[in-house]
């Protein structure tokens, strides 16, 4: 359908802002999650998202963490009042929710696209198996009318206040989603609205040139093995490869494949000239192999700015031609820390390790059912077209989740998120890598008060810990997907380590 | 390599205007700066007898020899490597006139490399056949490492991170040639020096080089006349002798793209080019007053200094501090303008300003310039010359 603004369109626009004006400030009842939280439910949720805090799913030792049992990860506030969660089932759904009437007042508009934009989350206390959530929705705010890459529609913001079954509140959530019309985005081209690659056909990328000399080597990506020659009598290691062992003279060689892991040497950032098979920023580096040779690759996955010599590496690939793979490198994904970060750690300015996270498929449809949320964007390719999306995109909760876990790994397991404020970009579509970056904003030493460390008030109370607040973003190909900010909740460097000795 | 010191000299140096369009065929440009060299020295040019050619020169010897009535050549050569091979049309030259090889030998670099061809534009196609060179472009080309400023910039990201330099200290060199091409009327840059904010104003080419890092393609022509001791007598101009000449190449040697050995900051090539002219002409860094450094890119003048002994490895940030290497400093360098200022003709035209410091003619003149360095390409199989005016 194509939809053309016309003189009926803008008195039908002004009715219908009257009427979602109307519904701003209505606050809804309060709904009671069907069932209570659950370990299935937060161990599903842990596998969905790799994450590794053993204070969410292991006994014994989330009886030693901060919390001295079992929490529910923060980021799982707002799923155990999913529509299809709550009391009642989906009966009691769309009946008293102020949200859903502006919903429907937009859908009946045709604005029936939806895309989460903001998720900004605060922890109160955590919850643990066995509570009983409920969540009470205030209709905050709806835009004008706003044209967006996605199209032409309307911000609704709502506000969640959230308590456990003794009434205590547990956490707040600002939510915002943009309700748009399917087709209106600024497209290029002819494609599908906003989000769609350029399908112009591009350049080749100059081709590489091998003869029986290193053919193994090209036949090896081919087959996603980064192959280093190998000389037999000597074992030395040499690449770019030659004829002979530059010592021995040996011409016997075959080859190892390399672990893929590395570090960075150099790079440059070609700008100008551009050329045309490239995407821009273009960074090639020089990168040192754990084997010990070096190669120039492209890094990928990572802004210059954040590139820092010295910064693990791990190979991906590039299908560059119908007959060649080229090997490309990103930031190696952290392994989590063991033990737990320090104040004493962190300064003002610090980067967070870079990390990439493959948007699988089934990380997509995996994170909106381990999230409880039935959204068709999130799992039906179809459904998602209907709705002016190329494929199914990642839903915020999963969103969410990765940064949590991600700041987790670096933060290790007895940090406590306090906040996670989430602004969304452009999607996450199944096929791609989200890098996540971001740095130390903010660091507030032993001034952490009253119970907004949730289980762990006991160090709260005698000044034992800090917080520091950090900047992120994930970016993937088109560009940003997820940006924001966190706090999280640290121990004091001192004297956390005289304890632990 | 083994040079007769101080037994041949350069004689004639004869140059084109410097320009960004020259209006003329590369072959007018090579004729046109041949006979200027001969005019200089004043030596009827027939009587040449040796061509002293690098690659990259697309006017062969040949064809040079057809407009100047040479009824005979019996000395000519071709340096592998562009601009690396600079000095080394010289190193020939002399050994050709001192063996008897050739009495007279003319060495030249013309071209349009603005107008017809833009040289750094660098290798974005690919031969047919994959031989050894075509392969070695394998390693780079596909991941979009396509040009010489984008090699230069690999080699600039590891100098910054292990010595401490800046983008300022590749700013100070820019300065300086352009501070000295404003003096010089012949420069393209003539009356244009710049500042380093405009140094750290100007665009990125390559992180973390800038357009200012960066010498620009020029049309022109540069030819030099090398003869041996015997014959400099009856010509019109005062010899400058060839003390040394060298070439070099080092372990692991790749064209810009020596990415693989165990330091990447240091221009080892250039080292064996500076043991063997230190050797040779029996001086060392503190003999020499003023010196011609390849200037194709800022971050690859830098180790220059470290190769030739003027400062420590590490260290030639400080080296050029305060001014260190403009006029009334420790050691002026580039006095035409350099290629980042005068033009850039693959370092021809560093080895005719060299010259003009030993006659005493640079509209930089250097006081007391008696024993001038010169290089050729960095990063490259390259070359250098001390060019003195005294001879043996």
């Amino acid at each position: 359908m194509l939809w053309r603004m016309t003189g009926d369109d803008a008195v039908a626009d002004s009715a219908l802002d009257a009427s979602l004006q109307a519904l701003v400030g209505r606050q809804g009842t309060v709904q009671v999650a069907g069932d209570p939280v659950d370990g299935p439910a937060i161990r599903a949720w842990c596998d969905a998202m790799s994450e590794g805090n053993p204070s969410f799913t292991d006994e014994a030792a989330a009886a030693a963490g901060p919390h001295g049992g079992i929490v529910a990860p923060p980021a799982t506030l707002n799923m155990w009042t999913m529509p299809d969660r709550i009391e009642g089932g989906t009966a009691g759904r769309d009946t008293d929710q102020p949200q859903h009437a502006a919903y429907q007042l937009l859908d009946d508009a045709g604005f029936t696209g939806v895309v989460a934009t903001n998720s900004d989350q605060a922890y109160e206390r955590h919850l643990r198996p066995g509570d009983v959530v409920s969540a009470q929705t205030t209709l905050s705010g709806i835009s004008p009318q706003k044209q967006t890459a996605l199209g032409i529609g309307y911000f609704v913001t709502t506000e969640v206040a959230y308590a456990n079954q003794q009434g205590e509140a547990v956490g707040s959530l600002s939510f915002r989603v943009f309700k748009f019309r399917p087709g209106t985005g600024r497209s290029r081209g002819d494609g599908p609205a906003g989000t769609t690659p350029d399908d112009s056909p591009r350049p080749e990328r100059p081709r590489p040139r091998w003869n029986q000399d290193q053919a193994w080597h090209w036949e090896g990506l081919r087959q996603r093995e980064l192959r280093i020659q190998r000389f037999t009598g000597s074992g030395r290691l040499v690449h770019p490869p030659v004829v002979a062992d530059p010592v021995t003279h040996s011409m016997d060689y075959d080859w190892v494949v390399a672990t893929g892991r590395g570090f960075l040497y150099s790079w440059t950032a070609p700008e100008h000239p551009k050329a045309p098979a490239f995407d821009y920023p273009l960074v090639v580096g020089l990168v040192e192999l754990e084997e010990g040779v070096r190669m120039v690759s492209n890094i990928v996955g990572v802004p210059p700015d954040q590139l820092e010599i010295g910064m693990p590496l791990e190979v991906c690939w590039l299908d560059s031609h119908d007959d060649v793979t080229l090997h490309q490198f990103r930031p190696a994904r952290i392994e989590r820390r063991e033990g737990t970060l320090t104040m004493g750690e962190v300064t003002v300015g610090d980067p967070l390790p870079p990390c990439p996270i493959d948007v699988t498929r089934d990380l997509v449809v995996l994170g909106a059912l381990a999230t409880f949320d039935q959204q068709d964007v999130h799992h039906d390719r179809d459904a998602a077209r209907a709705k002016g999306l190329p494929d199914i995109i990642m839903n915020i909760l999963t969103s969410s989740g990765l940064v949590a876990r991600w700041l987790g790994d670096w933060a290790g397991d007895g940090a406590v998120l306090r906040s996670l404020r989430i602004g969304l970009g452009v999607p996450n579509h199944p096929g791609d890598v989200m890098t996540m970056t971001g740095s130390v904003t903010g660091s507030v030493a032993g001034s952490v008060t009253g119970s907004a460390a949730g289980s762990v008030t006991g160090s709260v109370e005698t000044g034992e810990v800090g917080a520091v607040t950090v900047s992120f973003v994930g970016a993937n190909s088109l560009g940003s997907h997820v940006h924001g900010s966190a706090e999280l909740v640290l121990p004091e460097g001192r004297r956390g380590a005289g304890e632990n000795a | 390599m083994w040079t007769p010191a101080r037994q041949t000299a350069i004689v004639g140096i004869g140059a084109t205007e410097f320009s960004k369009d020259s209006g003329r065929t590369p072959m007018q440009l090579a004729t046109e700066a041949c006979l200027a060299a001969c005019a200089d020295a004043g030596l009827d040019p027939t009587l040449v007898d040796g061509m002293s050619l690098f690659s990259m020169e697309r006017n062969h010897e040949i064809e040079v020899a057809r407009n100047l009535g040479i009824p005979r050549l019996q000395f000519f050569s071709m340096v592998n490597h562009g601009g690396g091979g600079g000095c080394a049309t010289v190193a020939m030259a002399a050994m050709a006139v001192h063996t008897g090889a050739a009495d007279y030998v003319l060495a030249y670099r013309a071209f349009n490399e603005r107008s017809w061809h833009r040289f750094g534009s660098g290798v974005q196609g690919h031969h047919a056949s994959p031989e050894a060179n075509d392969v070695s472009f394998s390693w780079t080309s596909p991941f979009g490492l396509l040009t010489p400023a984008q090699w230069a910039g690999m080699f600039a990201t590891r100098y910054m991170h292990q010595y401490g330099a800046t983008s300022e200290d590749f700013g100070r060199i820019a300065v300086a040639d352009r501070r000295h091409a404003a003096n010089n009327p012949a420069a393209f840059f003539h009356g244009r020096p710049i500042t380093l904010e405009e140094h750290q104003a100007s665009r990125i080419i390559s992180d973390p080089l800038r357009l200012l890092d960066c010498c620009q393609e020029s049309d022109g022509g540069v030819a030099l006349l090398v003869t041996s001791a015997e014959r400099v007598q009856g010509l019109d101009q005062e010899p400058a002798w060839v003390a040394a000449a060298a070439q070099g190449v080092a372990a692991d040697q790749w064209m810009m793209r020596s990415y693989y050995r165990d330091d990447i900051t240091g221009l080892p090539e250039m080292g064996v080019v500076a043991e063997q002219l230190w050797e040779s002409s029996g001086l060392g860094p503190s003999d020499i007053q003023t010196a011609m450094l390849y200037d194709h890119f800022t971050p690859l003048v830098l180790p220059q200094f470290e190769e030739f002994g003027f400062c420590a490895t590490g260290e030639a940030r400080d080296f050029i501090a305060d001014g260190n290497i403009e006029m009334g400093g420790g050691l002026p360098v580039n006095t035409n303008g350099g290629q980042l200022g005068e033009a850039y003709i693959h370092g021809m035209n560093g080895i005719a300003e060299g010259v003009r410091q030993i006659r005493g003619t640079s509209v930089n003149q250097v006081d007391g310039a008696t024993n001038v360095l010169v290089t050729s390409g960095s990063g490259v199989p390259t070359s250098g010359l001390v060019l003195s005016a005294e001879g043996a």
